[in-house]
């Protein structure tokens, strides 16, 4: 009995020597695969799950039952991707956005055809009439320098109007992107769903699908949720994209407005709702921002072109006729810079006569000052065209300011993510509780340096002038 | 006297704001890289300057409204040519450090009230493979 037991007690510990085997092996093949993807994108570190044996009992006698391997899982920190996921999403807002709006600026930029230049010279033209009023020449370069205005602003709104198409194309080209990509992330959550019924690992298959969903987050704001059959993926405003293993396609439509609009899988048209990605980046560019600089410079174009037409009608022309419109404006105030032209056809319609008498200069006062004075926005015409280069330049450095920092706090979420080493929650509370007293110091930091911005500024003025 | 006064003075300011921007990239690059340690350092370094900066700026603009004409053109016009550069360029780093700060704090605020509920790790099992959800890298 004795040799039984002692027999018994040898099998056991062989048993459990054998696991121990076993599970260290698992565990090496484990790190061994961690170490050789280290560089891979998209991989998450694999650890052994590694529990002890029941105990066994024989003949009164308590044994340990040694150590098994239950398997290896991945170490995912769900908040993190969720964060990373959703400022991908809004950088790539911002760079389309960015991308989009340095484009726009080429056509606010002094190129000398610009529409700053046109206003300038229109008024030196203005100027020479006024102290040559008979002249020939004088009278033909008002008439000459009115169309290039005119031509100025015309290529401006054009230029905007190319950008806006360019954006609505991009509209129908990310959405064909998404479709793919939906498709190809159902067939991996079906996967998943498959290699985890049958107990087995679907570590590698799931890095797959996190890669294609963080590609998907590039293209538009997501939500990802974990359900029984794997992910569920929608847009930020709910639209369906991914419920487990079926996808459902985004489509697209010409709408009234000739432009593309987003229609989930059930018709409803979902634009108005989308945001972040490539995809908000280029709707809100096209339909908002883009569409509020048209609206500035048809007001522009449109209260300018009335001021300086009821000035024109104040005088007589050199054949004694009233005054005609010296420009024309669509009907359609939204059309007024892509359409103004200039409409008198001959210098000598020029309303330069107060009076209609030969000789007479009086009304030249009236044309000049069409350039200076106050338009019903309440700003001069260059004032009104400053601010809308100054609006444009703004945005500009904002949107990249913006893509910029986003992608810093991404690299500060990776790092996060990467992190290989261990550390306890109680520490990283802590560490993270001095970064709000660090962010909520260094706030008051970024208000001093703005205010000292217009100091300086202010500094330069007292020297230059 | 005056002037040279007030170029050297111009000159401390210009290299103030030179200090303050690598400040501003260095906060930056610490926050990308996780290390409060130099985040904090950075932060002891711009809080001197501001302060410094803010009395220049303050000494600078005030008394050159009383000075004659001729002394205000007296001063190194190139010298204010660069601090003006320094200045747009601080603006602009400042801009972007801003955003930072917004959407990091973001982030960081999320994660302390999820560390202040949990206190904790949370494990999700699913099928026979355990999947670990962390609110932090813990491995």
């Amino acid at each position: 009995m004795p040799d039984l037991i002692a027999m018994g007690g040898l099998n056991t510990s062989l048993s459990i020597g054998m696991q121990a085997l076993e599970v260290s092996e698992g565990a090496l093949n484990a790190t061994s695969n961690n170490i050789a993807n280290s560089n891979t994108p998209g991989y998450t570190r694999e650890i052994p799950e590694i529990s002890e044996y029941p105990e066994n009992v024989i003949s009164g006698a308590v044994t340990g039952g040694g150590v098994t391997l239950n398997g290896l899982r991945s170490v995912r920190d769900e908040l993190l991707n969720l964060q990373i996921q959703q400022q991908t999403s809004a950088q790539s807002s911002a760079d389309t956005e960015s991308s989009a709006l340095q484009q726009v600026q080429t056509y606010f930029s002094s190129t000398g055809n610009d529409i700053a230049s046109a206003f300038s010279t229109f008024s030196s033209s203005l100027a020479q009439l006024s102290a040559s009023p008979s002249s020939g020449a004088a009278q033909a370069g008002v008439m000459s320098n009115g169309k290039n205005l005119a031509q100025a602003f015309n290529a401006a709104a054009n230029g905007l109007t190319t950008e806006q198409s360019a954006m609505n194309t991009q509209v129908a080209d990310t959405v064909g992107q998404i479709n793919s990509l939906t498709e190809q992330i159902a067939q991996l959550n079906g996967q998943v769903h498959q290699l985890t019924a049958a107990g087995q690992d679907g570590g590698t298959v799931e890095d797959q699908r996190d890669e294609l969903v963080q590609q998907l987050s590039q293209l538009t704001g997501i939500s990802v949720t974990q359900s029984n059959d794997g992910e569920v993926i929608t847009t930020g405003n709910g639209t369906p994209l991914v419920m487990g293993d079926q996808s459902y396609s985004l489509q697209t439509t010409t709408g009234s407005d000739g432009m593309q609009h987003v229609l989930d899988s059930n018709g409803t048209d979902i634009t108005s709702t989308i945001q972040g990605g490539t995809l908000g980046g280029s709707i809100q560019t096209r339909d908002q921002v883009i569409p509020s600089y048209l609206k500035q410079l048809n007001t522009l174009a449109s209260q300018f072109a009335s001021a300086f037409n009821a000035a024109q009608a104040k005088g007589f022309d050199s054949n004694g006729n009233a005054g005609q419109n010296f420009f024309s404006v669509p009907a359609n105030p939204a059309g007024a810079a892509a359409g103004i032209s200039v409409s008198i056809t001959d210098p000598s319609q020029l309303a330069i006569s107060s009076d209609g008498s030969a000789g007479s200069d009086g009304n030249v006062a009236n044309l000049s000052a069409a350039l200076t004075n106050t338009l019903p926005s309440g700003q001069t015409p260059s004032q009104a065209y400053a601010n809308l280069v100054f609006q444009v330049g703004n945005d500009v450095s904002n949107s990249s300011s913006q893509s910029t920092a986003i992608g810093q706090n991404i690299l500060q979420l990776t790092n996060q993510q990467n992190s290989v080493s261990g550390v306890s929650i109680d520490e990283e509370t802590t560490n993270l509780i001095r970064y709000q007293t660090a962010y909520e110091a260094a706030a008051r930091i970024v208000s001093t340096i703005q205010q000292l911005g217009t100091v300086t500024l202010d500094m330069g003025s007292a020297q230059s002038y | 006297m005056i002037v040279q006064d007030r170029n050297s003075k111009l000159e401390e300011y210009f290299q103030l704001l030179r200090s303050m921007a690598f400040e501003l990239e260095r906060a930056m690059s610490a926050i990308s890289e996780n290390s409060i340690q130099a985040l904090e350092d950075s932060l002891a370094n711009q809080e001197a300057f501001s302060t410094r900066l803010a009395e220049l700026a303050d000494d600078l603009s005030r008394p050159g409204r009383q000075e004659p004409l001729s002394v205000r053109d007296a001063a190194d016009d190139s010298l204010l040519q660069r601090v003006r550069a320094a200045s747009n360029e601080l603006q602009s780093l400042n801009r972007r450090y801003s955003a930072l700060l917004k959407f990091s704090s973001r982030s960081v605020a999320m994660m302390v009230s999820l560390f202040s509920s949990y206190q904790g790790q949370i494990q999700e099992v699913s099928g026979p493979r355990l999947k670990l959800q962390t609110w932090s890298c813990q491995i």
